[in-house]
């Protein structure tokens, strides 16, 4: 039966979707209405906190299974209702920091019963979340804000990632590999605060290390092999590893003084690599947080090779070689390719669902006598 | 419920409970859980290590499972596919899944067949 708190969270979670992406037609000076010029200002938290962090964060909730826990989606959907009504920044504000100060609790309470590497790892993400709100609220430019919404992102993913490379035979040398990608990351992160232009190259070379790292090191180059939703989610995470280790060149080479290249070092992450491991995953994700069943089709190949082929051309065309209408045309298929994540998915759900009405396990009532004999018999040998 | 490794189907196919008619035996239950996969490795859960217990009474199948990791969401969807997979069985009357991480999960925990699929060497 479907979780209508985990669905109600994750409605807040689309709608925030919705909203980032009608705010990307807005940059990309598409002749939205008037009215929606505030999401074109609101597009990165959006999109970041509102639509990623909400997910994210429910998806750590329904790991802790703790009430309080929800208040970390709820308080992320939230802001980012109040981002798209255009409430003042304070209370959009406010509800991001607190939400990102929950999230940073859940790593506690996971950091209690399991002291790890990897749950560490995301618990630094989590701390980039509030200090991204904050710098925010403080009326920092998006510039400066950036760099701590890709460590939230980036951090998480990479944490995650670290976990399951456990399952593949992980050296302790590996591990310090790992660490040291994570330290001169996040100290490039961290050096933005001071020195925005060395902070980003310095961010770039960590990000170009965890790349190789994770590109060396991730299940997914074995279970590559494997078919169906498995090779999937591979496909879509060796992809974006391909985009991160761009993103970290680009980092290095343009600092913060990005200029045309800027579109280009963030929706490298952004798009290639977070928003990919988002479809790989959804058919797992979805399912364990809605408690819906989301089966696998090979369909979803379109979305994924629409979003990559939108960046590329977007980023090729448009950023690289400086044309304008390639630039838009990229961006738009990145918007239709999430569109079609939502739909083609919610299409999946329905369908299996329909499906499984007529087909539900035989579940039988056992007459009186049957109940005596099953007491009679043994527990267990 | 006390965590212990579940049998080996092939070594150990005992029979732990049953209606007239419709035995139960633990292989059976072990078989139906291989049957639930972790869609991220391609794994099943069972060579995973992460089913701590199964037991069978009164037609009520009760499954003490793990995740690798306690930030992992997946418990309910394998909850959900341990139940889907058990009520098939004859016999099932009802699934109960418990998820612990006590103890926590270690790849020690893997079979041999699980390493071999995800390319461990030596």
């Amino acid at each position: 039966m479907i979780d209508r708190r985990s669905l109600a969270l994750l409605s807040l979670g689309g709608l925030s979707l919705l909203a980032g992406l009608t705010g990307a037609l807005v940059l990309l000076g598409l002749g939205m209405p008037t009215a929606t010029t505030h999401l074109g200002t609101a597009h990165g938290l959006l999109m970041v906190l509102g639509f990623l962090g909400t997910m994210i964060a429910l998806e750590r909730a329904v790991a802790l299974g703790r009430t309080w826990a929800y208040l970390a989606p709820l308080g992320s959907g939230l802001g980012a209702v109040a981002l798209l009504l255009g409430a003042p920044p304070t209370v959009a504000g406010a509800l991001l920091v607190a939400a990102g100060i929950v999230l940073v609790s859940m790593y506690v309470a996971f950091d209690r019963i399991e002291a790890a590497l990897h749950i560490r790892t995301q618990a630094v993400a989590a701390i980039a979340w509030p200090v991204a709100a904050l710098l925010w609220l403080a009326g920092r430019p998006v510039s400066a804000v950036v760099p701590w919404l890709v460590a939230f992102l980036v951090l998480i993913i990479a944490g995650e990632r670290l976990e399951l490379s456990r399952m593949g035979q992980l050296a302790s040398r590996a591990r310090l590999g790992f660490i040291g990608a994570g330290a001169v990351f996040s100290a490039g992160v961290v050096l933005t605060l001071l020195l925005p232009d060395a902070g980003v190259r310095v961010a770039g070379l960590g990000l170009v290390a965890l790349a190789g790292w994770l590109a060396s090191h991730d299940l997914a180059r074995r279970t590559v092999r494997m078919g169906g939703v498995t090779r999937f989610i591979a496909i879509c995470l060796l992809i974006g590893y391909a985009w991160l280790a761009l993103a970290g060149v680009l980092w290095i080479g343009f600092g913060s003084t990005g200029g045309a290249a800027y579109d280009a070092m963030l929706h490298a992450i952004f798009l290639g690599f977070v928003i990919s491991m988002v479809f790989g995953h959804a058919p797992v994700i979805i399912p364990a947080v809605l408690r819906v069943p989301l089966p696998y089709h090979s369909r979803f190949y379109l979305h994924l090779g629409l979003l990559h082929a939108g960046l590329l051309l977007r980023i090729a065309g448009g950023d690289l070689l400086g044309s304008h209408v390639l630039w838009q045309l990229g961006s738009v298929l990145n918007v239709i390719a999430l569109l079609l994540f939502v739909v083609s998915s919610a299409a999946a759900v329905l369908q299996e669902l329909y499906q499984r009405r007529g087909s539900q396990p035989r579940r039988a009532i056992p007459t009186a006598l049957q109940r005596e004999a099953v007491r009679s018999t043994e527990h267990r040998s | 419920m006390r965590p212990e490794p579940v049998p080996d189907a092939a070594t150990e196919p005992m029979s732990v409970s049953g209606l007239l008619g419709m035995p139960v035996d633990l292989g059976a239950i072990n078989e139906a859980l291989r049957t639930v996969i972790d869609p991220e490795l391609g794994v099943n859960i069972v060579d995973l290590g992460l089913v701590y217990d199964a037991r069978v009474t009164d037609g009520r199948a009760q499954i003490l499972i793990t995740t690798t990791t306690p930030a992992c969401p997946l418990g309910p969807y394998l909850t959900d596919g341990i139940r889907w997979a058990l009520l098939k069985l004859d016999g099932i009357l009802d699934v109960d899944v418990e998820v612990t991480h006590d103890p926590l999960w270690s790849p020690d925990l893997m079979s041999d067949s699980a390493r071999q699929q995800l390319g461990w060497r030596g």
